[in-house]
C-alpha cells in the first residue's frame, strides 16, 4: 500500500527532529537517563505537525516513517556498541556480578532485527506490523490504517508475528548458548 | 518454508486463537489432518504464543545521547552551547551551537574525539581555518575563529540554514537557467579563493550549500591547498579528495591547480543539468551551450580547459545573458512546473473528450438498437461519468491542493485505468456495429476509441513521468 511520498526521502527530516529533541533532553536532564523510543517519536510528530510546511500526509504516515527510522537508529547503535566491545574497550565488570540476579532481560535489538528480516522473507506484512507496533509505538488501530487493513486482522497478525519471533529468538539464543 | 505452507500455518494458528485456550492444541492437531509438520509448527507457535506475554509490549528504550550521536556529554564547550550534531565524517564533526557571548548561532567543526590528539589532523584543521578565513566572499562561509578549549580544537564559523546542492540534484535535473546561475555563483566563490591563492580541491554538490534565502555558500576547505605554501600536508603522489570529482591530474597524485577546481565545477554543472554524474552511462540531453561549457571544463588535459575560474565565469555569464544562443532541443530543459501544467491540461482535455462522446454514442445507440445498443451506451456513459469526475478531481487537486495530489492519485488510479479501458473498448465496439449504416459516425467512434487507447497507453505515462519527480511517481 502506497502511503504518500517515499519514506526514504522523509527520513532525514525525522532524524533531524529526533536529534534536536534528544539534544534538548541532554541539556535539561540528568545524563544517563533513558527515554521511551516511542514517546520520542510522538514528541517529534507534535513538533513537526506544528510546522507550516509539513510534508506528511497525516499522523499515521509520519509514524510509519519514524518507526523505520527508529529501527535503524537502534540497530545502528547496538551494532556500534557490539563493535566497541569487541574492539577492546573493556566493559567494566564488578567482581560480584555473578551473584546479581538478572532482571527480565531487555530485548536484544540485533537478534530482533535479524529475526524480523527472516520473518519479512516469509511474510512482509507481519514484519511491517511489528516494525510499526514495536519501533513506532502505533496502536492496533493506527497500524491497521497504515497497512490498509482492519484492526481485527492486525490483532491476529500481531499475535502470530510475536509468537513466531519469540520462537525464532529463543531458539537462536539457545543455539548460541550451546 | 514454502509460500502455501506458510499460508496454511497462518490460517491454522489464527483459527486456533478463536478457540478457547484449553482446547487449542487439540483443535490444531485435528485441523492439521495428516500433515505432521504443519501440526508441529502450529503447536510450537502456540506454545511460543502462550509464553510471549509481555514480549515486545514494552517500547524500546533509548539513551538520548545515542540519538544525538554524541559520544560524550558535550553540552557546552567554553562559551559555545552545543545544540545538535549536523554532520559527521571521518575528518570531523560539525555541530550547530550557540555562541552565548554574542548570542548568535554558529557552526562548530571539530575533530572526531578519537583523532583529537592527532597532530597531523590538528594541523590540517588549523590550515582549513586559515584558508577559509583568507577568503572574504559572500559565497564562502565566513570563519569566525579558531578555538582551543580543554585541548579540543575547533573552527567556529557562520551557521548556514539551508540544504546541500546534493539534495536538490537528487530530486532530478535542475532547470538550466538556475543551474547556470548556481554554477556562476560557485565560480565567483572560486575566483575569490584562487585570488587569495587557495585551491579548494574538494568541490562537489555535498560541499555547496543553498541557504533558505537562495544564496550559495561553498564550504569545507578541509583539504584546500595554499598555492604559495611551501609545506604540503599531502605528500607528492598522494591523492586526496573525492574521486568522482577529482581531475585526472589530481587522481594520479599530481599537483592540483586552479584548473582542477574548474574541472570539478564542470562535473557539478553537468550533474545539475542532467541529474546524473557525467561518467554514468545513461546521459540525458542538456542545453547545448551550458553543456558545452561543462564539456570544456572536464577535458583531461588542463590546457584544454578554461584556464581560470574567471574565464569560466565569463562563459557562464554569457550564457545567463543570452540563454537562447545555440540552444539545442533539450528534453530536460522544461521545468517541472510546466510539465505539471501539461499533465493538468491532459487531464482536462481527456475529461472534455469523455463528456463530448456521450452524445454521438447516444445516436449510435439508436442506430444499433436493442440490447446491444443499450449496453454500449451504458458502458460509455458509466465510464465517462467515473472518468470525468475523477480527472476533474485530480485536476482540481493539482491546481489548488497540490500537497494532497499524491494521495488523490493513489486512490483514483485503479478507477481511472478501469474506466479508460471500458471507454475505449465500448467506443470501438460501437463503431464496428454501426459501420454499415452510418460510416461517418462509425469512423468518429472508432477514431476516438483508438485515439483514447493510445493516449492512455503512451501519452499519459509520458506526461505523468515528466510531471512528477522520481519519488512521487507511482
Amino acid at each position: 500500500m502506497a502511503s504518500g511520498p517515499d519514506p526514504k526521502s522523509l527520513m532525514p527530516l525525522v532524524y533531524d527532529e529526533l536529534r534536536r529533541i534528544a539534544a534538548g533532553y541532554i541539556r535539561r536532564e540528568r545524563p544517563g537517563q533513558t527515554l521511551q523510543a516511542t514517546a520520542l517519536v510522538n514528541e517529534a510528530f507534535v513538533r513537526l505537525a506544528a510546522e507550516k510546511a509539513r510534508p506528511f500526509a497525516n499522523r499515521t504516515h509520519f509514524l510509519a516513517v519514524a518507526a523505520l527510522s527508529m529501527r535503524q537508529i537502534l540497530v545502528q547503535r547496538a551494532r556500534a556498541r557490539k563493535a566497541a566491545k569487541r574492539g577492546g574497550a573493556p566493559e567494566r565488570v564488578t567482581l560480584d556480578e555473578g551473584l546479581i540476579v538478572r532482571e527480565a532481560p531487555s530485548i536484544d535489538v540485533l537478534a530482533l532485527d535479524e529475526a524480523l528480516n527472516r520473518l519479512a522473507l516469509l511474510d512482509s506484512e507481519l514484519a511491517r506490523i511489528v516494525e510499526l507496533r514495536y519501533f513506532g509505538g502505533l496502536t492496533v488501530e493506527e497500524t491497521a490504517e497504515a497497512v490498509g487493513s482492519s484492526p481485527a486482522t492486525v490483532k491476529r497478525q500481531w499475535a502470530m508475528a510475536r509468537a513466531w519471533l519469540k520462537r525464532a529468538m529463543d531458539s537462536a539464543s539457545d543455539d548460541s548458548a550451546d | 518454508m514454502k509460500r502455501e505452507q506458510w499460508e496454511r500455518l497462518k490460517t491454522l494458528f489464527i483459527g486456533a486463537l478463536d478457540q478457547p485456550a484449553d482446547t487449542r492444541h487439540d483443535w490444531v492437531s485435528r485441523q492439521a489432518g495428516g500433515d505432521e509438520m504443519l501440526a508441529r509448527e502450529a503447536a510450537a507457535l502456540l506454545l511460543a504464543h502462550e509464553s510471549a506475554d509481555g514480549f515486545l509490549e514494552t517500547p524500546p528504550a533509548i539513551d538520548p545521547a545515542d540519538l544525538a550521536g554524541l559520544e560524550e556529554p558535550v553540552g557546552r564547550m567554553g562559551s559555545y552551547e552545543i545544540e545538535y550534531e549536523i554532520d559527521r565524517g571521518g575528518m570531523g564533526i560539525v555541530y550547530c551551537a550557540r555562541d552565548v557571548r554574542l548570542g548568535r548561532r554558529v557552526a562548530l567543526k571539530a575533530l572526531p574525539p578519537v583523532h583529537d590528539a592527532d597532530p597531523g589532523l590538528r594541523e590540517r584543521l588549523r590550515r582549513e581555518a586559515r584558508a577559509a578565513a583568507t577568503i572574504s566572499h559572500p559565497a564562502v562561509a565566513t570563519v569566525y575563529a579558531l578555538e582551543e578549549i580543554d585541548g579540543r580544537l575547533f573552527i567556529s564559523s557562520e551557521f548556514i540554514e539551508g540544504h546541500t546542492l546534493r539534495s536538490e540534484i537528487d530530486l532530478g535535473p535542475i532547470e538550466p537557467a538556475r543551474a547556470v546561475s548556481i554554477a556562476a555563483d560557485i565560480a565567483r566563490a572560486l575566483c575569490a579563493a584562487h585570488d587569495a591563492g587557495i585551491v579548494h580541491r574538494d568541490l562537489k554538490p555535498e560541499n555547496v550549500l543553498i541557504t533558505n534565502g537562495g544564496a550559495i555558500k561553498v564550504v569545507d576547505f578541509g583539504i584546500a591547498q595554499m598555492t604559495s605554501s611551501k609545506t604540503r600536508l599531502t605528500r607528492p603522489g598522494e591523492a586526496v579528495g573525492t574521486p568522482a570529482y577529482m581531475a585526472p591530474e589530481q587522481l594520479v597524485g599530481g599537483i592540483a591547480d586552479v584548473r582542477s577546481d574548474v574541472y570539478a565545477l564542470g562535473i557539478v554543472l553537468t550533474e545539475m543539468l542532467t541529474g546524473e554524474h557525467p561518467l554514468t552511462p545513461r546521459r540525458q540531453g542538456a542545453p547545448a551551450a551550458a553543456s558545452e561549457i561543462a564539456r570544456r571544463c572536464i577535458q583531461t588535459d588542463p590546457k584544454d580547459r578554461y584556464q581560470s575560474a574567471r574565464e569560466m565565469l565569463e562563459a557562464l555569464e554569457g550564457e545567463l545573458q543570452n540563454p537562447s544562443s545555440g540552444r539545442a532541443p533539450a528534453p530536460v530543459a522544461r521545468a517541472t512546473r510546466s510539465a505539471r501544467w501539461w499533465w493538468e491540461f491532459h487531464q482536462a482535455v481527456v475529461a472534455l473528450v469523455y463528456g463530448a462522446m456521450v452524445w454521438p454514442t447516444w445516436t449510435a445507440r439508436t442506430v444499433i438498437g436493442g440490447r446491444e445498443g443499450n449496453a454500449v451506451f451504458v458502458a460509455v456513459l458509466a465510464a465517462a461519468i467515473v472518468a470525468v469526475i475523477l480527472r476533474l478531481h485530480l485536476w482540481f487537486t493539482s491546481r489548488f491542493y497540490p500537497e494532497e495530489l499524491g494521495w488523490a492519485r493513489v486512490r483514483a488510479m485503479g478507477w481511472v485505468l478501469g474506466s479508460d479501458a471500458v471507454f475505449a473498448t465500448a467506443l470501438v465496439f460501437a463503431g464496428a456495429l454501426i459501420g454499415d449504416t452510418w460510416p461517418a459516425l462509425a469512423v468518429l467512434e472508432m477514431a476516438v476509441g483508438i485515439g483514447a487507447a493510445s493516449a492512455f497507453a503512451l501519452v499519459e505515462p509520458a506526461t505523468t513521468r515528466a510531471a512528477f519527480r522520481r519519488s512521487e511517481r507511482l
